[in-house]
């Protein structure tokens, strides 16, 4: 609903007052769930594609592309095919190309879904890092509570179907944060746990 | 690489064999001494000696058109059939494949015309386009345009939604999207109809030779005067010539489809 992709069946969605018609605001960036970087660009035309369709060209669009592949690391793979890298590598190129055009919002669909624990923890550590930056409002989809507390300052729980808010918890936990050292503390502990009682009564009481 | 070479050697071998064989049985007499009967009559088939020998005398100054006349123009018909197929194809494809009204409208006259043989059309093309090299093109050209269209056409269909939303949200307008996803996301099929393509348009060329007589020229011309003088060997030039210019044509498909679609994992090693 908030990138119009699916419209509201009651109401309307606002961003800054504006109303939300029709797919893809401006300024609204996506992180999809799944991979949807091109496979028949370069990791550097990819993430130049927001950039190509502003018509930011030449010589601006090329500095803006560099600081991006950077900034996330995928120095040296500037001319690679998405098909020869990893599915950590290829989220990343789909999370700078969503940011090299900077968003003020970013939605972001369990981007991290579909990797391992490893891969997904780095990118935590680089996704705050890069939030610490620019500071943009980023709503973030998840079905892992350690991932939700890892990174947000309110968790929003849904019911199941039909999908409710259920609850709307702010985290307390002070930033920076360390993605490692943070899961150690008590307070990531105590966050978790309160968290995860008001999930459990959902399993319990639509499972079975 | 010694596994390479020992396939080229196998090759080379078989070859060989058959060539030897051909030569061997067709001049051995089957009887001794009674004429005309070999183990294989060469008349038929005639042997390989004589057909270099035919080959030769072909393409030297004595004929009136030579067989590299012959095959250029047999050669120039397919290709320009070929690619008035592959670009009507594809921009038909991409048009219908994206527009459900359209391909609903039109569906069944593609499917009709479609079904019809194509060789059925060789004397109505024959009579509007003469007996030039257009009417070669054109019958190459009903050929190849319907199995370009019809793959560019899935293609253009099968294209990955979420693909199109996250240009979309890149701030991508209908436009870039048709430039950036849609085609060349639907290329890689077209691409899978090239190289039947290039075979469907030499088969449409050598038909349309058949019938369309001597200003033409062509190698499907060789052919069939060469069953009107029952001469084996003439017609065994013109086949392999047709062979030798399916492969190279075939060859330089590949060859630009590994360059093209070089990001799909398949290709990848051979970049």
């Amino acid at each position: 609903m908030l990138g119009g992709l699916v419209t509201p069946s009651a109401g309307t969605v606002e961003i800054d007052g504006a109303r939300v018609l029709g797919a893809a605001p401006a300024n609204v960036g996506y992180v999809f769930q799944k991979d949807t970087v091109f496979p028949w660009r370069t990791v550097a035309r990819n993430i130049a594609l927001g950039l190509e369709y502003r018509g930011v060209t030449g010589g601006e669009q090329a500095r803006r592309v560099r600081e991006a592949i950077a900034l996330a690391g995928l120095d040296g793979f500037e001319d690679a095919f998405p098909a020869t890298l990893s599915g950590g590598m290829r989220q990343r190129v789909a999370l700078m190309r969503t940011l090299v055009v900077d968003p003020q919002i970013l939605l972001m669909d369990e981007p991290f879904g579909a990797l391992d624990t490893h891969t997904k923890i780095n990118l935590h550590a680089e996704l705050l890092d890069l939030w610490g930056a620019r500071r943009q409002t980023v709503v973030f989809v998840s079905h892992d509570l350690s991932e939700a507390i890892t990174l947000a300052d309110r968790v929003v729980v849904m019911t199941r179907r039909p999908g409710r808010i259920k609850m709307v918890h702010h985290v307390k936990l002070p930033r920076p944060r360390d993605v490692i050292k943070l899961r150690e503390t008590d307070e990531y502990a105590r966050e978790y746990s309160r968290v995860w009682h008001v999930l459990g009564e959902e399993f319990a009481e639509r499972g079975a | 690489m010694s596994g390479r070479r020992s396939v080229l050697v196998w090759r080379l071998v078989i070859l060989v064999t058959i060539l030897a064989a051909w030569e061997w049985l067709t001049g051995v007499k089957a009887i001794s001494r009674t004429p005309g009967l070999y183990w294989i009559d060469p008349f038929f088939i005639s042997r390989p000696s004589a057909i270099a020998a035919r080959f030769v005398f072909l393409a030297s100054d004595q004929v009136r058109l030579s067989i590299w006349q012959m095959a250029l123009s047999t050669v120039q018909s397919t290709l320009w059939g070929f690619l008035a197929g592959v670009s009507s194809g594809f921009v038909a494809g991409l048009v219908l494949g994206r527009h459900d009204r359209l391909a609903r409208i039109f569906e069944p006259y593609i499917v009709a015309f479609n079904s019809l043989p194509r060789i059925a059309l060789v004397p109505l093309i024959t009579m509007v386009f003469g007996f030039g090299i257009l009417a070669k093109v054109v019958l190459a050209w009903t050929i190849v345009f319907f199995i370009v269209f019809f793959n560019t056409f899935q293609g253009a269909r099968s294209v990955d939604a979420d693909l199109i939303h996250s240009a979309r949200f890149l701030g991508a307008g209908e436009r870039q999207i048709m430039r950036t996803v849609i085609i060349p996301s639907a290329l890689a099929w077209t691409f899978a109809a090239l190289t039947p393509s290039i075979s469907f348009a030499l088969i449409g060329v050598v038909v349309g030779e058949f019938l369309g007589g001597e200003s033409g020229g062509g190698l499907g011309y060789l052919i069939i005067q060469s069953l009107g003088t029952l001469n084996a060997a003439d017609m065994m030039v013109a086949l392999v010539a047709l062979g030798v210019i399916g492969i190279v044509m075939a060859l330089g498909i590949k060859h630009v489809e590994r360059r093209l679609l070089r990001w799909r994992p398949e290709y990848r090693e051979h970049a």
